[in-house]
């Protein structure tokens, strides 16, 4: 019983930081069209920005508005200087963003090092959940990304900007006609989707090793769950997350790891193959 | 009201591409007017809306609206600064509401500016929160046609607002022009209803290949005028 509860306390932390660092690339691809390559970078920003502030000395919330920060400053110059040059363009967008992110890895190996380095534990101890002792750090970071989540279901279902955000998607030609400025929108919906794989990134790293290279993992992580949940809606993208990190879970725990990577490559390659679109899609 | 025209197109030349689908056309509209584009179909008409709402950049020629010189001014600006649109197709988001779509350039939810509107078209007001996509190709074109009234600008583009919709809504938009046109709004309307035409326009352009070969003051004989010419 104790076992069932850790996998499946195990499921919800995969599904949940999957859902996280996912976020970000499934909102710019599935709005704006864009297969950012760069995202698992900004994943690797974020938790550059937690190590900054470790070895300045200061708390870790202070991680939070600084990842933002650096985020949302890179993402507004890619976007106002590289991507919004290729929309409509998605194989140069793809080149583009390729590049961008090997030059994103290398700024940061010329800053920090290209050795593993790790952010201290935040919250040490555990929680007791259905009887089991369950990492408290984990179970916090559980609860966040279900109020993050929650708030941008309601803001998109329900707020104006939501309503002019899916306008654009549909129509940008009646939406600007409409009185909206398509072009910002774009942007800062590019922004939007970086600066949440760089939160991704500060909340993750004291759960993982920081290089300049743990973007690549999460690119890929991000793609299966895409290519398995189907792309422009928030409900493909938890789909997809719970299928992939279910996947994942339930064979590392049944065999090892390496049967886990295994079978969520072959689910996506069957996706790939009987159903493109994936399960939830609104295209 | 002042002597300078709601809208004044002077040689206004441009296509797609390589290809010039409307060539030098010249028209004003004056505060409180409708002027009339009429025509067959592919002769350039709604290339003109399109060049004058600025989702094509004219190759040639100049558009003004009031004192703002609007030529290549950017699309989402025109309706801030004076000119409300009602495009021919895809004139709704079908995955918004209607609700959604109408209130879409405001900053609420608010439907006070859509009050005579929907008084007239009740059938809008009744399915506000059904997606705009379920709802007829007449109906949508009604809700485009009152989300571009209930802007307040000063001018209003309408590409074919009668097409598809019911001859009793068309009376009721008809109507409803008239009355606008009473309170000093300009309207640029292209329409093949000559019906339509007949009733509010105060100036026709009849365009052919591209060109105006024929732009008259609204008078008795404009329906015959108008089908005579679309015959030949």
């Amino acid at each position: 019983m104790e076992l069932i509860a850790t996998h499946g306390l195990n499921f919800l932390y995969a599904f949940a930081t999957l859902a996280l660092v996912v976020l970000g690339l499934a909102v710019v691809f599935g709005l704006l069209g864009v297969m950012n390559m760069a995202h698992g970078e900004f994943v690797m920003i974020g938790a550059y920005s937690a190590l900054a502030v470790q070895q300045a000395g200061l708390p870790f919330l202070f991680a939070i508005p600084a990842a933002i920060a650096v985020c949302v400053v890179i993402g507004w110059l890619v976007e106002w200087g590289l991507v919004r040059h290729l929309y409509k363009r998605p194989f140069d967008t793809l080149l583009a963003t390729w590049g961008l992110a090997i030059l994103m890895r290398e700024v940061v190996e010329a800053i920090f090092g290209r050795e593993y380095q790790s952010v201290d534990q935040v919250l040490p101890g555990t929680f007791s959940l259905a009887g089991v002792e369950y990492p408290a750090y984990r179970v916090v970071l559980m609860g966040i990304i279900a109020v993050l989540f929650g708030a941008l279901f309601a803001w998109y279902q329900r707020s104006n900007a939501g309503a002019r955000v899916k306008a654009m998607v549909q129509n940008p030609a009646l939406a600007a006609a409409m009185g909206i400025d398509t072009e910002r929108l774009a942007r800062w919906t590019f922004v939007f989707g970086v600066t949440t794989a760089g939160l991704a990134g500060v909340l993750l790293s004291p759960l993982v090793r920081v290089e300049p290279f743990m973007g690549l993992d999460y690119l890929l992580s991000s793609f299966f769950i895409l290519v398995v949940g189907g792309l422009g809606s928030l409900e493909g993208l938890i789909v997809g997350s719970g299928v992939i990190g279910g996947t994942d879970i339930f064979l590392s725990a049944l065999f090892d790891k390496t049967s886990g990577y295994l079978g969520v490559l072959t689910i996506s390659i069957v996706f790939l193959w009987l159903r493109p679109n994936g399960i939830v899609s609104r295209l | 009201m002042s002597d300078r025209p709601q809208l004044a197109i002077d040689g206004l030349t441009g296509g797609y591409g390589d290809i010039v689908v409307l060539s030098g056309f010249t028209a004003t509209v004056d505060p409180g007017s409708t002027a009339c584009v009429a025509g067959r179909n592919g002769v350039g008409k709604t290339t003109l809306l399109r060049l004058v709402t600025g989702a094509l950049a004219p190759v040639a020629g100049r558009v003004r609206l009031g004192d703002a010189e609007i030529t290549h001014a950017p699309r989402h600006r025109r309706l801030r600064l004076g000119m409300g649109y009602a495009p021919q197709e895809n004139v709704v988001f079908d995955d918004l509401t209607v609700l959604e779509n109408l209130t879409l350039a405001a900053a609420d939810r608010s439907l006070d500016r859509y009050d005579e509107l929907l008084d007239a078209f009740p059938r809008i007001g009744e399915r506000l929160s059904q997606r705009a996509g379920t709802l007829s190709g007449g109906e949508k074109k009604i809700l485009s046609f009152c989300r571009a009234l209930a802007e307040a600008t000063e001018l209003v583009v309408l590409d074919e607002p009668s097409e598809g919709v019911q001859p009793e809504n068309i009376a009721l938009m008809t109507g409803i022009i008239e009355a606008e046109k009473a309170k000093g709004r300009s309207f640029l309307i292209v329409e093949q209803n000559l019906g339509l035409i007949e009733v509010v326009a105060d100036a026709v352009h009849l365009l052919d290949h591209g060109e105006c070969i024929y732009s008259a003051p609204a008078g008795a004989d404009v329906r015959g005028e108008l089908s005579r010419r679309m015959r030949l």
